[in-house]
């Protein structure tokens, strides 16, 4: 009975030191194996994932994967075709495909300023499903020797002036500028010839607005694409390039650029009092130490000739007036100044320019017509010391608009949006960049807008670095167009035209009306107000308190009178 | 309701009640209180004028009931009486009277540097529709109408998809900007719009329209809204332009489809 006890219970030893032993080894191996499978995910995860992309994916990245779907005429840049197994956004090297992780991190967040959305009311195993369909598009994935590796991030030394001085340095020496140009506003001598892998035409990220990045804003962000690179576009990786340490100092430079972590959009610009005249020789160094507002500029899509992907993405706006006039400076980033060719805001645009071709750009039709993406897609060497082809001259120049109402509204109807409507006109004032001098016009809508010169307007406007700075400036009352007026609001719009990318007339970048307010010469100071309050306020005090002690003082007189009597009394009655 | 807001001052009032807090400290907790819970305790903010407005008849109420008898005029009246008499709180007494001014002129200078926001208009959502509008020289009538498509719903209900994929395709290349890609109104131009498009996805937008009054806002849009639908400043464009009227029908098929909503009945219209 005991030995055979004994025996079981040794059997059962043994066998769990055998489980053991093989479990130790296999243990791990398994995962590393299971790890080192493609991760595919399983049958039914796959068929959620359709499903799901069925209803939300399809109409832009296309039933095949293709990034063919209803959308994309109208997309740029193009919803990703999955096919190719090419990925932006990854922690893994040049050329390599996303981890899983990778994939589900940019379907949740989305990739902002393009039309690639956030899906942040989709679970995180809608998200996952999600993720594994797209891998279906491509057997890249489902090959073993393809399996995603992410790169080492290593962590972060701390971010001084001196890593943002060496990496502006660096940024200079590794051809960063090239692309990005020296500001990094995308205005690198490369920049107008860059396609992507298809062909399709593609911008330089502009880096002094870190809110469109892609692939996040972050310095970790930065370090990450930097490392990783772009895959299908002519970003390129620079894990091998660099030092971890140079790549942080460039994240740093690159994050100093844009200043603050968001755009700070705004709905309001104050026009500040100037003293001295404003001269327009002097250009933006009158505008001192006026507030600066930005505004995000939308494509127009509401009126016929629709610009779906405008290339600007905000303007930025100060204004100033002295005794006669006011002047505004509108500024915004520009790949390239197209000076020569000619603009309208009533140059008519075919409606199939609305659609851009849905083959490869190389093809005829290409946003940029045809000569101008004549560049082999891939062949971008960005190291390359030849000269960047130069693009040939635009037929387009290059323009700007600021529309204010013809007369100041006294309710809430303010002329439409866009170049105003029949009842309610605007005042335009338009400067076509290959100009020297703007342009009034009156607009009674898009499609009724008339010259009307009355010799008011003047302007100013240069290009620098990536940056066009326009000024115009007229008097405060002027013959056409509604007076500003100190202390008071004004609705206000802009228009901004890419000569680049055929913008003229209605194909455009706009803002909705904004205000801006004629910030009174002398503020009304709040000491007078405030001094007044606290002495009044000060003396009912003193009055309620001095009443109190008075009243409490007689009333203590009376008792101690009332108190004296009785004692006589008692004194009396004693004697 | 915010109920840890309210538990808080109901800790408050309980730990008060515990220490068997004088008259004047009960006033004073009640009023306290009752800002705290008006001001904070409500998910849906309650707009500081009408919070002012509130306290107001909060405080008479206060002073009707502390005033309401000898004895409890004499319970509140007390204490202010020793502050304000007695020299063992005289520089109490003193910080006070300097206190209250300087608090008030701070309220003024706040008050005198609020931010500059531009004139606002209020926005009638939906105004009433027209009873007829032409689009493309055919006359549609809004009342009595129907999408002539939504039968094809029972009829043929493969023609019906046909044209539910047909109005996503309308969707897809024209609306997604705006109202964006789950119809959450969360486009990519949504940043720079005032105000913001439509949320077909919330389940009290479309559901309580009925599908000839979309029909009248797709195709007119914002320059077609009546002279009551202030402040106009809808970037919501006039489809007539762009679409023919089966696609406009087509698109609403989409937009109650792909929500998962109805179109309000004519039914419900009439027994309003
Ligand atoms: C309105 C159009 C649109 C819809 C809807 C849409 N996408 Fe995209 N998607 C895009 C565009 C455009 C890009 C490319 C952006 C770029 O290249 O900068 C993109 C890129 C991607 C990428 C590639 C990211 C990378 O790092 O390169 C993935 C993955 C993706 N989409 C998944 C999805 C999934 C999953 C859905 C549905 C839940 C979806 N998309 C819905 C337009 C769309
Ligand atoms: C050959 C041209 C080229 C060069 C050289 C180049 N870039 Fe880029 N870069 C691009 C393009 C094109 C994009 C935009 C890709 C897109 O839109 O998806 C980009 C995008 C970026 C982005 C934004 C990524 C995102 O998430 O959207 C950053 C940051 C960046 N580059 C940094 C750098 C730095 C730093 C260097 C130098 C070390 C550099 N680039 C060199 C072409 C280049
Ligand atoms: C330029 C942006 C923009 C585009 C593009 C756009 N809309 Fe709108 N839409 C709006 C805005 C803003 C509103 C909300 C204000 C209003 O009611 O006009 C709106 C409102 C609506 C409404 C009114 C709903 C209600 O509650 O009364 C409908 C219906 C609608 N849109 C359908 C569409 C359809 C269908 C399309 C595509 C064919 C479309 N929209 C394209 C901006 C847009």
């Amino acid at each position: 009975m005991t030995s055979r006890l004994i025996g079981s219970s040794a059997l059962g030893c043994l066998a769990v030191v055998i489980a053991l032993l093989f479990a130790a080894p296999t243990g791990p191996t398994g995962m590393l194996l299971r790890a080192q499978g493609p991760d595919i995910g399983t049958e039914a995860q796959r068929e959620s994932g359709k499903t799901l992309y069925l209803k939300y994916c399809v109409q832009c990245h296309g039933e095949k994967g293709d990034g063919n779907g209803y959308a994309t005429p109208h997309l740029l840049p193009r919803p990703r075709d999955f096919t190719t197994g090419k990925f932006k956004v990854r922690t893994t090297p040049s050329g390599a495909l996303p981890t899983h992780q990778d994939l589900v991190n940019i379907i949740r967040r989305g990739m902002p300023y393009t039309s690639m959305p956030a899906w942040p009311n989709l679970s995180d195993q809608e998200v996952s499903d999600l993720a594994y369909f797209t891998k279906t598009f491509s057997p890249d994935f489902s090959i073993p020797e393809n399996i995603p590796q992410p790169i080492p991030l290593p962590s972060a030394p701390a971010a001084t002036n001196e890593s943002i001085e060496l990496g502006k340095k660096l940024y200079e020496e590794n051809g960063c500028l090239k692309c990005h140009g020296t500001l990094g506003r995308g205005d690198g001598p490369s920049a107008p010839t860059l396609v992507d892998d298809l062909g399709h035409p593609i911008r330089a990220a502009d880096l002094a607005q870190g809110w469109t990045f892609r692939g996040g804003s972050s310095r970790e962000d930065v370090f990450k694409t930097m490392s990783t690179g772009l895959n299908g576009t002519p970003m390129p990786s620079f894990l091998e390039a660099l030092q971890p340490e140079q790549r942080w100092a460039i994240s740093d430079f690159i994050v100093s650029l844009s200043g603050s972590n968001g755009p700070g959009y705004t709905n309001l610009v104050v026009a500040k009092h100037v003293l001295d005249p404003i001269d327009l020789a002097k250009g933006a160094a009158n505008f001192g130490s006026a507030p600066v507002a930005r505004f995000p500029i939308i494509g127009q899509i509401t009126e016929p000739g629709r610009a779906f992907h405008p290339p600007t993405t905000a303007v930025t706006v100060q204004a100033i007036y002295d005794a006669e006039s006011i002047a505004l400076l509108v500024r915004w980033h520009n790949m390239s100044a197209e000076k020569a060719g000619k603009n309208d805001p009533t140059l008519p645009v075919p409606p199939e320019e609305e659609e851009e071709s849905a083959t490869s750009g190389a093809s005829k039709g290409g946003v940029f017509g045809d000569q101008e993406v004549a560049q082999p897609p891939a062949a971008a060497d960005p190291f390359a010391e030849a000269a960047a082809p130069i693009a040939p001259p635009s037929e387009f120049s290059d323009a700007v608009s600021i529309q204010i109402p013809m007369q100041a509204p006294t309710g809430a109807r303010k002329p439409y949006f866009i170049f105003g409507d029949a009842q309610n006109a605007v005042d335009l004032w338009f400067f076509d960049l290959a100009r020297p001098d703007p342009l009034q016009f009156t607009g009674r809508g898009s499609a009724d807008i008339a010259p009307n010169d009355t010799g008011d307007l003047s302007g100013v406007a240069s290009y620098d670095q990536g940056e066009w700075s326009v000024i115009f400036k007229r008097p405060l009352r002027a013959t056409s167009g509604a007076p500003f007026v100190p202390g008071e609001f004004l609705p206000l719009a802009f228009s901004v035209w890419d000569g680049f990318s055929r913008e003229r007339g209605n194909r455009r970048g706009l803002t909705a009306w904004y205000s801006i307010y004629v910030e009174p010469e002398v503020a009304p100071s709040a000491a007078g107000p405030m001094v007044r309050t606290a002495l009044l306020i000060l003396v009912i005090e003193l009055a309620v308190i001095g009443l109190v002690r008075r009243s409490r003082r007689s009333a203590a007189e009376v008792l101690r009178a009332k108190a004296d009597g009785e004692g006589r009394q008692q004194a009396a009655t004693r004697a | 309701m915010n109920i840890l807001v309210v538990l808080a001052v109901a800790a408050v009032f309980a730990l008060l009640r515990f220490r068997r807090a004088n008259l004047l400290v009960w006033a004073g907790a009640w009023w306290v209180g009752l800002y705290v819970i008006f001001r904070f305790g409500f998910s849906a903010p309650i707009p500081s004028s009408v919070v002012s407005l509130y306290m107001g008849i909060v405080s008479i109420a206060i002073l009707a009931y502390v005033s309401s008898s000898e004895e409890r005029r004499e319970e509140v009246s007390r204490p202010l009486v020793r502050f304000m008499t007695e020299t063992r709180y005289a520089a109490l007494l003193g910080a006070t009277v300097v206190a209250i001014p300087a608090l008030a002129a701070a309220n003024v200078y706040v008050q005198m540097n609020v931010p500059l926001e531009p004139p606002l208009f209020p926005r009638t959502v939906h105004p009433a529709s027209p009873t007829e509008i032409t689009v493309h020289d055919k006359k549609i009538d809004l009342d009595a109408g129907e999408n002539p498509y939504l039968e094809l719903a029972i009829s043929h209900p493969e023609e019906f998809r046909k044209h539910v994929e047909n109005g996503r395709r309308v969707y897809y290349q024209n609306c997604v900007f705006c109202h964006g890609d789950n119809m959450t109104a969360n486009g990519m131009f949504v940043h720079g719009l005032d105000p913001i498009p439509t949320n077909f996805a919330d389940q009290g937008a479309i559901s309580i329209l009925r599908d000839t009054y979309l029909f009248w806002r797709i195709s007119k849009g914002g320059p077609g809204l009546p002279e009551e639908a202030a402040p106009w400043d809808t970037a919501m464009p006039a489809w007539e332009k762009f679409l023919k009227e089966e696609e406009i029908w087509d698109a609403i098929l989409f937009l109650y489809d792909f929500t998962g909503q109805k179109p309000r009945a004519k039914e419900e219209v009439h027994t309003q």
